[in-house]
């Protein structure tokens, strides 16, 4: 009993810790005070009405959108056969292969963006809705590479089989017999590249330029300047929104498994 | 006949996605790499690493970057290990729900995150407010742009990782195990020191160095609760590069992040490679 009291307790701390922060922002973003301060004095809902009369917030919501959106159906593209490939067969370079697609994942998301803006965008003149767009699709493809391979690793490969021995081309039995069946890891390695796309900032921090931002790069300039709730009651729009996924993917797919 | 097929098929999967990374990930690092290494005239040189080691402000900035690595990551072990404990023995409806919660902030927008912390934290947040009504200080103390400021925003993103990883490896224990010790007299404590912990050490070596790696390399969260006062080794690669155009100084920033996350991750495929 005290063992479970104590441990209650420590979990309950350990909880608040993580999300008594967004309870947090949450009440500030109804202050009506300029200036932030918490608790909040008075009650107002007028930050939540400038968020969507700012020009800059609503560009740079549509561009993260389009990003996210296009990076992560690139990434999903392009991962799929890296994913069938090293569960599929053996062949040489393969180890070499699974440490490349997955490096993006380990080099600090900072300095492939850097990389990128110095080695290419510079270089190039790439445009920079397009210099984003494809760094944001490199650091992706370890998440759907992952997600794919470890659901193909767990489908049962006489199935497709079965599929081209009737006749089906193997890119067809792909469409027809593997998809439907591995669409749960191919859900939810949407819903975390996409989240993962949004929210990112190392990578876009370098590619971003004149005209174009993304969301949380946009949020990160106007708080250099302004410390009024706006950001607070963006940040609790943002915050709901995920929370709403994360809970029904969770319901769902069982999300946790993939982070 | 049908090897030929095979490798025929092999290179088709993988040739578009290769070439992409390849021009848009490999090659930019690769000459990132080159560029520190090579004077102008092209020969092999180490004397810009030795040059920003020699900077006293550099090597603070890269001792104080590893120091809130090692502490962030010491109290992600503290913490995590009774929450994981928990929640790898809730039922399963009520481990679905901690487990969703759990990652909530590694989910969060990392601004609105962090900027939580500033209203906690702020000159007018919560905790000076708090004290300053129960008449224990007169001024606000300076709590954001401190190193304890960035210790607790990487905690709270990086928990998660720590509390994932720990309860992945403590679900492969068979909870037989720990009756079994029970039943032969041991206390539940005896229990979970020699059952749970060593049979959850490859969680917790693959959650340290998750945690460890992120926290030296995060951007967000000391760049808003450090600020330009408390530098890290990543705001240091942005101030270098996008504020002083210091190209060549945030190269070897750049290079010394990425080799310093890549020796941890070598380690760690050497000792434990079944892990990554």
């Amino acid at each position: 009993m005290k063992k479970s009291t104590a441990l209650l307790i420590f979990i309950i701390l350990v909880y608040t810790f993580l999300i008594g922060p967004f309870l947090i922002i949450f009440l500030a973003s109804f202050g009506s005070e300029e200036l932030m301060t918490f608790p909040p004095k008075g009650f107002s809902l007028k930050w939540f009405h400038k968020v969507f009369t700012i020009v800059m917030f609503r560009d740079a919501f549509w561009s993260s959108l389009k990003i996210a959106l296009g990076s992560t159906a690139s990434a999903l593209i392009l991962g799929a056969p890296i994913a069938y490939a090293l569960v599929r067969f053996k062949f040489p370079g393969q180890n070499f292969i699974e440490v490349i697609f997955s490096s993006p994942a380990i080099i600090p998301g900072l300095v492939i963006g850097f990389a990128l803006l110095r080695f290419f965008v510079l270089l190039t003149n790439l445009p920079i809705l397009l210099g984003l767009y494809i760094g944001h699709t490199a650091i992706l493809l370890p998440y759907t590479v992952r997600v794919i391979s470890s659901s193909l690793r767990n489908f049962d490969i006489s199935i497709e089989e079965a599929a081209v021995s009737l006749g089906a081309s193997r890119l067809k039995s792909f469409f027809i017999v593997i998809l439907p069946s591995i669409k749960t890891g191919v859900v939810a390695s949407f819903i975390l590249a996409f989240i993962t796309s949004f929210n990112n900032v190392p990578v876009s921090l370098f590619l971003t330029g004149p005209g174009v931002a993304t969301l949380p790069i946009q949020m990160l300039v106007y708080m250099e300047y302004y410390f009024d709730p706006t950001i607070a009651a963006l940040s609790s729009i943002l915050i709901v929104f995920t929370v709403f996924i994360v809970q029904s993917a969770e319901k769902l797919i069982g999300i946790s498994k993939y982070v | 006949m049908r090897q030929i097929h095979q490798n025929r098929t092999i290179l088709f999967l993988v040739f578009i996605p290769l070439i992409f990374i390849v021009i848009f990930f490999l090659v930019p690092l690769f000459f990132v790499l080159i560029e520190s290494f090579y004077s102008k005239a092209g020969r092999f040189t180490l004397i810009r690493y030795i040059n920003f080691f020699m900077d006293s402000r550099n090597l603070f900035i890269y001792l104080r970057t590893l120091k809130l690595g090692l502490i962030v990551t010491i109290f992600a072990v503290i913490l995590g290990y009774p929450t994981a404990y928990v929640i790898s023995n809730a039922k399963a409806g009520r481990r679905s729900l901690l487990m969703s919660v759990v990652i909530l902030p590694l989910m969060t927008s990392p601004v609105a995150r962090t900027y939580a912390w500033l209203i906690i934290l702020g000159r007018f947040g919560l905790i000076n407010q708090s004290l300053k009504a129960m008449n224990l200080i007169k001024t606000p103390l300076r709590l954001i742009y401190t190193e304890n400021a960035i210790i607790v925003g990487l905690l709270q993103l990086f928990l998660p990782l720590m509390i994932l990883s720990l309860v992945s490896a403590m679900e492969n224990i068979p909870d037989d195990l720990e009756e079994a010790a029970r039943s032969l007299g041991a206390g539940w404590l005896k229990g979970v020191l020699l059952i749970i912990f060593p049979l959850s050490m490859d969680g917790l070596i693959l959650g340290a160095t998750l945690v460890f790696t992120g926290s030296i390399t995060a951007y967000v969260t000391p760049a808003i609760l450090g600020g330009t006062r408390v530098l890290t080794l990543s705001t240091l690669l942005r101030q270098k590069s996008l504020v002083l155009m210091d190209w060549e100084g945030a190269t070897i920033v750049a290079v010394v992040m990425v080799l310093t996350t890549l020796i941890l991750y070598i380690l760690l495929r050497k000792l434990r490679p079944k892990l990554i």
